[in-house]
């Protein structure tokens, strides 16, 4: 039965895929690949990855199809793109297929027969108790590998300083275009303390279930985000040093930690086992608000994006 | 057939699809989207083999690296979507021009 389950999540993640590159017009394209990324989501969770559900489902399908849509506002013009698109060469083509059927063939056998080497499962349940947290994804993520989420914590920073390498940095200030509805703002303003509130749940559940930082962190995000769609630009309104400070505070203090056990001469995030627990929620807590920051920031500067061409072109016909 | 070998087989099969993708699309938006799906098959196979060494729960660190991975992914095709906007404001062009 549960055969049957499994094999129709993947044929449907297989089928929505395709036809995801296959839609004529862009906006469907957009829906399929959220629904795509929802099938995903699901079979993560027959995989026992709920933590990676979460993750897929807010991140991947959520928080990028909300920046998807945006563009969509900029690409949506009821142009076909085809008209003057040449079709490639015939043989072009043909090799083409060819090359991606031998692919297709070597990629199976490699996942196939890829050696069992007994994975990693072992190592990590025998040093839990050693972790300070319970939750054995959490322990990987903020002690055993922290250097990875470290890093991780860095590349959001880098996407969003690269964001603003692309058209200048003052974009993200640009306010919504168009009227706010006022209900929307209500419904916003009810549900801002909501989303706030199961963030910090799903923070501190992160000890010992499945949840954690970066799950609230796309949870204060999403709150950042409904705030300046209804007209309160948050991002933009604090003062320079409060954006510096909230954008940097993640990365900074994991750093920080860091180097100073590494001075008492432990390995780099190697944490006393006597204070994991508590240092592990601080970082956590410091990177999800980071983390928060800088998709509220990335969202506000895609918002901006528009605005300035929408400015720039009410002058072009004069 | 395990339920793992569904999973690792489908995700095979997804980032071949996310690769014919890149080739054949045109449209900026799409090439950033068959990436995209091309990363959701390489993440399958990875939780996938972490179900398959399972002990009392499944390997931890594969969930880990996919977590990480995906949040990493976001970021880039974040970028992507700010370049491919910016090119489109700039200059009209959505997809690359073709050589004849």
């Amino acid at each position: 039965m549960s055969v049957w389950i499994d094999s129709l999540l993947a044929v449907l993640a297989v089928f929505l895929a395709v036809r995801c590159l296959l839609a004529p017009t862009l906006p469907q394209c957009v829906f399929l690949f959220f629904a795509f990324g929802l099938a995903l989501a699901l079979a993560w969770a027959r995989l026992g990855a709920v933590d990676v559900a979460i993750a897929e489902a807010a991140i991947a399908a959520g928080f990028l199809g909300v920046l998807l849509i945006d563009a969509l506002r900029d690409f949506a013009a009821p142009r076909t793109h085809g008209e003057t698109a040449q079709k490639p060469h015939f043989l072009t083509q043909v090799l083409l297929g060819a090359g991606l059927v031998v692919f297709l063939y070597v990629a199976l056998e490699a996942v196939w027969n890829v050696p069992d080497g007994g994975g990693l499962t072992a190592l990590a349940a025998d040093n839990l108790p050693r972790s300070g947290v319970d939750h054995p994804v959490t322990a990987v993520l903020l002690n055993y590998r922290s250097y990875d989420t470290w890093l991780e914590v860095g590349v959001v920073l880098m996407a969003l300083l690269a964001l603003f390498a692309t058209g200048g940095k003052e974009l993200f200030r640009r306010p919504v275009v168009g009227a706010v509805d006022p209900l929307l703002r209500q419904v916003i303003l009810f549900f801002t303390p909501v989303l706030f509130l199961v963030g910090a749940f799903l923070l501190y559940l992160g000890k010992t279930e499945p949840g954690g930082a970066f799950q609230a962190a796309v949870l204060w995000g999403a709150a950042g985000i409904l705030l300046h769609l209804g007209g309160w630009p948050v991002f933009a309104a604090m003062p320079r040093w409060t954006r510096q400070v909230l954008l940097t505070a993640g990365f900074g203090f994991f750093l920080l930690l860091g180097f100073i056990f590494m001075s008492g001469g432990s390995a780099l995030f190697e944490y006393p086992v006597a204070y994991a627990g508590v240092l592990i929620l601080i970082v956590e807590t410091l990177a999800a608000l980071s983390i928060a920051a800088a998709l509220t920031a990335i969202f506000a500067y895609f918002n901006g994006m528009k605005a300035a061409s929408v400015e720039n072109e009410i002058p072009d016909p004069s | 057939m395990e339920t793992y070998q569904i999973y690792s087989l489908a995700s095979a099969v997804l980032f071949v699809v996310g690769l014919a993708g890149i080739f054949a699309a045109r449209h900026f938006f799409k090439k950033i989207i068959a990436t995209k799906i091309m990363g959701g098959g390489v993440f399958l196979c990875f939780v996938s083999f972490a179900e398959r060494d399972a002990l009392a729960f499944a390997d931890p660190v594969p969930h880990a690296m996919v977590i990480t991975g995906i949040v990493v992914a976001v970021s880039a095709a974040a970028f992507a979507l700010a370049l491919s906007r910016r090119i489109q404001q700039l200059t009209g062009q959505e997809s690359f021009p073709v050589d004849e």
